[in-house]
């Protein structure tokens, strides 16, 4: 009697469990309408947002001046063209806590949690495999910076063995180095500012990383180094959709082209790096 | 004959070179600045020859010139086929853009530019998904260009060596191709935690880290055990002084998180101007960690030995040094050898943290190849890698702990048994 009453019990338990399922799926189900239903307006290029409303970016908001946080505010050039991009598209702009740089292209990728990723990402035709870009909105070059009173300041010799050169990891920089300084050894760190702090207390050799930020970092925050070598490399960034998202791409590429044409973009560039890039 | 070709090629590289750098009118030609190779072995440095990589070639248009397009050629079986080009033209550090289309055909490649490369430019050709061949050696890049209808030599890049491919690439290629391997790697989970490719390069290229890890370890254990001790004793000492100087030194350690220890260090010592080497600076940081834990374990195990010692010991005239040293430090390390163990496992998990400031240890090596490979295989085998050392470790552990207290009962027991002889009853 008892074993029967509590096989109901347990009956019972179980089809709670189950009507919570149906409903949690139920509210799933309703979620992903809500997704198509900023598309339903724009036919001509029909995306899809996290969040209605909101464009969400990732980044990881550790390469001054482009995006970088200061008293608990994100800011930078990235961060005001993703304002002004999200303004185009009539959006609010949603920036999600730092993460790591090569946390992003997965996240992108896998969906669900950003809709966009903005950190200086060079357009190379790895990452476009795996993602979309949208058009380039900078051109940008690779910068080595050491320590203002090294030795070791050029390729040459700081391609040896036991040289560090410290690198963001998964950037443009890290394969930079890796390919053209076979010899040295090449750290990877998780943001820039590691890297030039660790040149900066002699802990590296070098650091490689985006031109500008290393421009920024050694006549801003670390002045006892010193950008020793300019690398000409002409990359551009691009910012980063998902391949699943074809009309965010278009939509960004026409927000990107107005804000080119109604001088937008140049005027963020002379505020954030004091003239036209 | 592929030995011979691979002696010529260079040989005729440095002829050619000796030849481009012996002319006077070179000044009228395109020059070739570089070409490199991104490194495609799974987990290291090289570059291997048959399998994709990307291959950056720069050149500058010299004054007097306009280049209409750049043919590229590599020796013997490279190959261009189903490869992408990207075309980047500088003047200093700014970009001009300039189109082109890229026509690859089998081991060359000609890009041509929708406007001509101004004078004195830096032309960049990316091509990435080519292919250096297969059995390796030294290659350069060599070709032609296009000055206004005018074709003219190239000179011969600084040559890129590469690899034959290694034992290990062939393992993972074969696996490359089984259809299980396949099967498995479709399933989501088992494909991103479990990767067999992936764990076949992980166990090879995390090797290195994995025995700095133990050697760390292994090397500072000895001093965190005299420290630990010299620690243990000042904190049971009976001079003030003594006393103050180990609760400091073992409170300040033991209640600051092992990171920040670690960024003090390594941040903080070179900004004062003493440079050491990472490695040793690890295993320096990892034994004042450790001795500050080992003090607290040495001091409850002299303090667990009975009091009875102490007495039976001065009886015999002994003095205190002598007490300590034969007969109850050999009686604690006994009693803390479980516990010692247990700090050692977890000292020896903690050097992962050392990879936060570029000490190439196993997590820096899984950290690297995760980056690369977008996989999270390498954090698992970097986990089998810990679990080799800790796991016949914690069995260790348990061993001792039950042999001690079997002893330890037996002791208790012993007597009984004695008196069972002599006919005392026992108590049941």
């Amino acid at each position: 009697m008892s074993t029967k009453l509590n096989l109901n019990a347990s009956l019972d338990r179980r089809g709670f469990v189950a009507a919570l399922g149906a409903a949690g799926a139920l509210a799933l189900a309703g979620c992903g309408s809500s997704k198509g239903g900023a598309s339903a307006s724009d036919a001509e290029a029909a995306y899809t947002l996290v969040e209605e409303g909101k464009i969400i970016v990732a980044s990881d908001l550790a390469n001054p001046p482009l995006d970088y946080v200061e008293n608990n505010q994100n800011k930078g050039f990235e961060v005001e063209l993703m304002e002004a991009v999200a303004e185009k598209l009539g959006l609010t702009c949603e920036y999600l806590p730092a993460m790591k740089f090569d946390a992003i292209i997965p996240l992108i990728k896998q969906g669900g949690k950003a809709d966009v990723g903005v950190s200086n990402f060079t357009i190379t035709d790895e990452r476009k495999a795996e993602i979309d870009f949208s058009d380039p909105y900078l051109d940008s070059n690779q910068g080595v910076v050491t320590r203002a009173d090294a030795e070791k300041d050029s390729a040459d010799t700081l391609n040896a063995d036991g040289v560090k050169i410290a690198c963001q990891s998964g950037t443009t920089g890290e394969t930079w180095a890796q390919e053209n300084l076979p010899l040295a050894t090449i750290v990877s760190l998780d943001d820039p500012v590691q890297a030039v702090t660790g040149v900066s207390t002699g802990l590296y050799d070098a650091a490689a990383a985006d031109l500008p930020v290393m421009s920024y970092l050694c006549s801003q925050s670390f002045t006892d180094c010193k950008v020793a070598i300019e690398v000409p490399t002409g990359e551009q960034y691009g910012i980063v959709v998902s391949k699943d998202n074809p009309g965010l791409t278009q939509k960004i590429n026409d927000a990107l082209a107005e804000l080119e044409a109604d001088g937008t973009i140049a005027d963020l560039q002379i505020k954030w790096f004091g003239a036209e890039v | 004959m592929g030995l011979r070709t691979h002696i010529k090629a260079p040989a005729l590289a440095a002829a050619l070179l000796a030849v481009v750098l012996a002319l006077p009118c070179s000044a009228l030609a395109m020059t070739t600045d570089k070409a490199t190779a991104k490194p495609n072995e799974d987990g290291g440095s090289g570059v291997i020859g048959g399998m994709d990589t990307r291959l950056t070639w720069e050149g500058t248009v010299e004054e007097g010139e306009s280049v209409d397009s750049v043919t590229l050629t590599i020796a013997d079986d490279a190959s261009f086929d189903g490869s992408t080009t990207r075309i980047t033209v500088l003047e200093g550090l700014t970009r001009v853009n300039i189109e082109g289309e890229a026509a690859a055909d089998g081991n060359s490649i000609t890009v041509s530019f929708a406007d001509p490369i101004p004078a004195g430019s830096l032309l960049r050709l990316e091509v990435t998904n080519m292919r250096f061949p297969s059995e390796g050696g030294d290659y350069s890049v060599e070709g032609s260009y296009v000055d206004g209808g005018q074709t003219k030599e190239l000179a011969a890049s600084p040559s890129i060596s590469i690899i034959a491919n290694t034992p290990l690439q062939s393992v993972v290629n074969w696996l490359d191709e089984q259809p299980w391997v396949a099967a498995w790697n479709s399933n989501q989970f088992l494909g991103m935690f479990f990767k067999p490719q992936l764990l076949v390069t992980s166990f090879s290229s995390l090797f290195p880290g994995w025995v700095l890890c133990l050697g760390i370890v292994i090397a500072c254990y000895p001093f965190a055990i005299v420290l630990g001790l010299v620690f243990s004793l000042l904190k049971i000492s009976k001079h003030r002084l003594c006393r103050a100087v180990a609760v400091v030194y073992i409170n300040v350690l033991r209640g600051t998180p092992l990171f920040l220890q670690i960024y003090i260090m390594f941040f903080g010592l070179p900004m004062v101007g003493i440079n050491i080497d990472n490695n040793l600076l690890g295993i320096i940081v990892m034994a004042v960690n450790s001795s500050a834990y080992l003090a607290e374990i040495f001091r409850a195990g002299i303090q667990s030995i009975p009091r009875g010692q102490y007495e039976a010991a001065s009886s015999l005239g002994m003095s205190y040094v002598q007490t300590m040293f034969s007969v109850i430090l050999p009686q604690t390390v006994r009693r803390v050898i479980p516990t010692v163990t247990s700090d050692f496992i977890t000292a020896f998990k903690d050097t992962s943290l050392l990879s936060s400031v570029g000490v190439m240890e196993l997590m820096m090596f899984s950290k690297n190849l995760t980056t690369v490979s977008g996989n999270i295989t390498p954090y698992v085998a970097a986990g089998i890698f810990y679990l080799i050392v800790t796991l016949p470790l914690i069995k260790v552990v348990g061993v001792v702990e039950e042999r001690i207290a079997a002893s330890e009962s037996g002791l208790s027991r012993k007597p009984r048994k004695r008196d069972q002889k002599k006919g005392v009853p026992s108590v049941q």
